[in-house]
């Protein structure tokens, strides 16, 4: 007994050196809380200052202790491998981009030490191979979450926070129930396990397919994939832009990556009873054909961006559908250009709300007088629609050649309805991304609107427009780097 | 030698150096974009000196772009690979022809010079590029960029109903790209490059033009026995590929989009969309849907000659009953692009030099109508042909250039148009006796389409230029054409008479393309599984 406590101790000491970036992330949690709580520091720059410093420092970490080979770390309670550590270095960009672009607020502590928190759950998340990790480190984004939604601290806001919550904690809860059923069925929390895999082989139990899906009812709800995306156009529309824009980046990216361990998981090396592609194909296919047609008729551009956000969770599931390294790695390719492009677009039209521009006929002619950041989001747009020459066309494209060979490889007729309707979308999603630039460029403007653009913010957005375009003329540069990584369940 | 990329990308870069001008140089901006124009002429008679007509592919530049790996199924290699040929070289020259006219045409832009000027020119260098590139994914992308600038020149800068002609347009041309989008995926996931033993994907055109580099077994592949419906997905990529290009040209019924765009486009971009735009319509069938899949297009051809000849007499009736001047000549566009699809259609040596030839002259002879009745709208904002009469006895030069534009393009003979039509005719009919791809009926019928052009320009004419002057509506003394407007539609006129009387100067050019092509679609040469 003592012998086995000794190594398990050995176990959880050896494998907290690899978990240093976390640790940053957990001490400055707690750090930026303290000076919050406890001194009169009040100055939303020092904590903006503060935070961005560490997650720049936090990347410089975990690029210098990148793993070489997989290590299983707390008695296999996550994994460390290329696979997480790219999610978690998605993970650290979003978090830096959206303290950039945040506007300050006057509970400086409590909005970077929910941001913290939930980089963090996202990080642990990405490497979880245990349903107990699983659930903690996805309640740790979650409820972080709801606060931030309730930021921008209106009626609105509080409705959209409290959706958030009932939503969540339902999601959740039908997940615990469904984690309760696998594991009487499995006998282990461990789904990476041979004992997870052996079992469902050996019995092909007909309730795991249930409880299957209601573990991946939270995890789809956190992608906000149809049917469990109604939360999302309401908090959307209602939290600070820049959190809006953390949202539709990190804890979804997050939710994709154990998604993606999930389902491979499920799939038992492709002798699972049932075939799980389908169900994540129709997943796909209701998530594009519903955002893109709902995002049609709206007027508010939050709203609107996110249906489109369910819309792009689609394209991003499409690429998981294939259960293929090689679609993998297209997902990740695309999910990078997706925190891109999602980025830019948020970040301008947050400079817009700036200036009072909050419903989508107030856009117009604002093109005319000062132009670049209408540009800019022109080209964001153009690269959510996966038009050229934006990195978003590499990534549709890649995303539709591996639907297309998975095809050709199975013959299966879901993935070419999958793969028509992907692409007939897009002429839809045309028709709502162009909404704004439409207003932009074409509308008159009314007489008298002053329109000024900080330097600063010019600079930024035409740092992320020259990636966009840069990584479409040069995809090999991520892509080369994505390649290497390999993947074990 | 880089004349060809020098051709393509000094129009960028302009574009970038006037992004950094500030915008109160308001003129500058045009005289950029005319020195662009006249610098890219020189660089075009520098090539065709260079060019000799028997040779293929000439002026070859090739560059890899990028290269991915697909994991399991190996590479893939995009490249900068940019040639013309008899096909590409004459549209390319026209190309350059047609803008520098358009430039000149863009004279009278006042509104928000920078960002139009801006957008002519990238509009064209995504033109010149699309007809170079011979490599799918490189034609596809300039393909692509040619919407987006083409989407604002008509929004902003259109009439009345800008804003519905510019999103229907997008609309369609996007839906039409899209259907090639679905083949390039197809094509280059089948295809391999000849020395990588089936390591090494390529969206190289040429490669995909000979069957033996597509991978055995995969969907797109010859001896493929996969079907979907009746068609083999062989069949599917051709009808898929041939959609949207019919879009593009326009072909009945894909043609809604061209009279609102036409009618609210300025005239410059009205110009540039008839003269230049229709053609990738006709281009991408001759460069990628037919020699791809030569076994789908003769089973096809059938319907693409009755597409044709339905476009021929429907845009015909159409412009017939068109009260608008633009209208009219934009369905008169539909009408004359039906002639190209039947020569494409009829797989000979005549019918294909014709279609070719066709899309030339019509290029010519569509800019100076559409720069005529720009002309005149200038002057009155009116454009109902019910509004004029006895213009003949105002505006002199106008209506010998009129009757010049008119007579070239319903096909009198010493005309540009003349030669082209003549030559799908002999196709078609041959077409019926040798390779029984064009029946007789439609041949003979389709040259109705002929006689109503006559009845349509003739009628017109009657109606705006003959018996006494009115202008219903315009009060003031009507200018006859100025010395600017002089000098875009003399050089057209020039032209049309030119290619008229003096075949031999695209016959040369078009001869060698159209010999080389019809071997593609020989029954001895049609790969069969």
């Amino acid at each position: 007994m003592t012998m086995e406590l000794n190594s398990q101790l050995t176990s959880i000491l050896d494998s907290l050196r690899y978990l240093i970036p976390e640790g940053i992330l957990v001490l400055l949690m707690f750090g930026v809380l303290t000076l919050g709580l406890f001194t009169n520091i009040k100055s939303f720059l020092i904590y903006k200052t503060l935070v961005g410093v560490s997650y720049c420092l936090t990347g410089i970490t975990l690029l210098v202790n990148w793993p070489d080979y997989p290590q299983e770390l707390f008695n296999g309670m996550l994994r460390l491998d290329d696979f997480s550590s790219y999610f978690k270095l998605l993970f650290l960009a979003g978090g830096l981009v959206t303290v950039l672009i945040s506007r300050p607020h006057r509970h400086s502590s409590e909005y970077f030490v929910l941001q913290l928190a939930i980089v963090l759950g996202s990080c642990l998340l990405a490497m979880s191979l245990n349903f107990v990790m699983v659930v903690l480190s996805l309640e740790l984004i979650s409820l972080s979450s709801y606060l931030l939604a309730g930021f921008s601290e209106d009626s609105k806001s509080a409705e959209g926070s409290l959706k958030y919550f009932l939503f969540g904690t339902v999601a959740t809860a039908i997940m615990i129930y469904g984690l309760s059923l696998v594991y009487g069925l499995t006998g282990t929390l461990d789904f990476s396990s041979n004992q997870f895999a052996d079992t469902l082989i050996a019995t092909h139990p007909a309730l795991f397919i249930i409880a299957a899906v209601m573990v991946m009812v939270g995890l789809l709800f956190k992608v906000s994939a149809v049917p469990l995306h109604l939360w999302t156009p309401d908090v959307y529309e209602s939290a600070p832009t820049p959190v809006v824009a953390f949202f539709s980046v990190v804890p979804k990216l997050a939710g994709f990556a154990v998604l993606i361990r999930l389902v491979l998981a499920f799939h038992l090396f492709g002798q699972s009873g049932y075939y799980w592609p389908e169900l994540i194909g129709l997943i796909a296919l209701f998530s594009i054909v519903i955002g893109n047609v709902s995002a049609l008729t709206q007027t508010n551009p939050k709203r609107m961006l996110a249906y489109s956000s369910i819309a792009q969770s689609g394209f991003m599931l499409l690429g998981v559908t294939s259960l293929t390294l090689e679609g993998i790695q297209y997902t990740l390719f695309y999910a990078s250009v997706f925190l891109i492009m999602n980025f830019l677009v948020f970040s301008v039209l947050n400079d817009y709300e700036d200036q009072g521009v909050n419903e989508i006929p107030a856009f117009s002619g604002l093109g005319r007088s000062s132009w670049f950041p209408a540009v800019a989001l022109l080209v964001g747009m153009v690269a959510l629609t996966g038009l050229p020459p934006t990195a978003g066309f590499t990534g549709k494209l890649l995303i539709f050649s591996s639907l297309w060979n998975t095809y050709q490889e199975s013959g299966s007729s879901l993935l070419l309805v999958l793969f028509v309707a992907g692409l007939i979308n897009t002429v839809v999603s045309l028709f709502f991304y162009l909404k704004i630039p439409y207003f932009l460029f074409l509308k008159e403007a009314p007489a008298g609107v002053p329109q000024k653009s900080s330097v600063a913010g010019n600079l930024f957005h035409l740092l992320l427009v020259l990636l966009l375009i840069y990584l479409f003329l040069q995809p090999a540069v991520l892509m080369g780097w994505i390649n290497r990584i390999t993947f074990v369940l | 030698m880089h004349g060809l990329s020098y051709l393509i990308f000094l129009p960028l870069a302009a574009a970038l150096i006037a992004v950094l001008l500030p915008a109160r140089l308001a003129s500058s901006f045009r005289i950029l974009s005319l020195s662009v124009s006249l610098i890219q002429c020189v660089l075009l008679i520098v090539i065709t000196g260079e060019y000799e007509f028997e040779n293929g592919f000439q002026l070859v530049e090739q560059a890899p772009w990028f290269t991915l790996s697909l994991g399991n199924w190996g590479l893939v290699q995009a490249e900068y690979f940019v040639a013309v040929d008899g096909l590409s070289f004459p549209l390319v020259a026209l190309s350059v022809f047609i803008l520098l006219i358009a430039t000149v045409s863009s004279w009278t832009i006042e509104k928000n010079q920078k960002g139009y000027f801006i957008l002519l020119l990238i509009l064209n260098g995504a033109i010149i590029g699309s007809f170079c590139a011979l490599d799918f994914l490189l034609f596809y992308v300039f393909f692509e960029f040619m919407l987006l600038p083409m989407y604002f020149l008509i929004g902003i800068w259109g009439g009345p109903k800008r804003e519905y002609a510019s999103i229907k347009f997008f609309l369609y041309t996007l839906l039409g790209s899209i259907f090639i989008l679905v083949v390039l995926v197809g094509l280059y996931l089948s295809v391999t490059t000849p020395d990588s033993s089936g390591q090494m994907h390529t969206f190289n055109v040429l490669h995909m033009q000979n069957p033996e580099n597509l991978i055995s077994q995969s969907v797109l592949s010859i001896d493929s026995t996969t079907q979907l419906g009746s068609w083999t997905f062989r069949q599917w990529a051709f009808v898929l590929l041939t959609l949207g290009f019919l879009i593009k040209l326009p072909a009945v019924p894909l043609h809604t989009w061209l009279p609102d765009a036409h009618v609210e486009a300025p005239t410059p971009i009205s110009v540039i969309l008839a003269a230049l735009l229709l053609k990738f319509g006709g281009y991408g069938l001759l460069r990628f849907a037919y020699p791809i899949f030569p076994d789908s297009a003769t089973h096809f051809s059938w319907f693409i000659a009755f597409v044709g000849w339905v476009s021929i007499l429907y845009g015909a009736l159409n412009a017939l009953a068109s009260k608008d001047l633009k209208r009219l000549i934009a369905y008169s566009s539909v009408s004359h692009m039906g002639f190209v699809l039947l020569g494409i259609a009829s797989a000979t040596l005549e019918g294909i030099t014709g279609a070719v030839y066709q899309m030339v002259s019509h290029g010519i002879i569509s800019a100076m109508l559409f720069l005529l009745a720009g002309v005149l709208y200038d002057r009155t904002q009116n454009r109902m042909i019910e509004n004029y009469s006895g213009l003949a006895s105002k505006m002199k030069v106008y209506t010998a250039f009129i009757l010049v534009g008119f007579f070239a393009s319903l096909g009198l003979p010493g005309f540009a148009g003349f030669m082209g039509e003549v030559l799908v005719f002999l196709g078609a009919f041959k077409s019926s006796g040798v390779n029984g791809f064009i029946p007789t009926w439609m041949a003979v019928t389709a040259t109705l389409g002929l006689l109503l052009g006559a009845g349509y320009y003739l009628w017109t004419i009657q109606r705006m230029f003959y018996g006494p002057y009115a202008v219903k509506g315009y009060v003031g003394e009507l200018q006859d054409i100025n010395q600017r407007e002089y000098l875009m539609l003399l050089p057209l006129a020039v032209a049309a008479l030119l290619f008229g009387i003096l075949p031999q100067l695209l016959l040369n050019y078009l001869n060698p393309f159209a010999a080389d092509f019809i071997q593609y679609l020989s029954p001895s040469q049609i790969p069969v599984p």
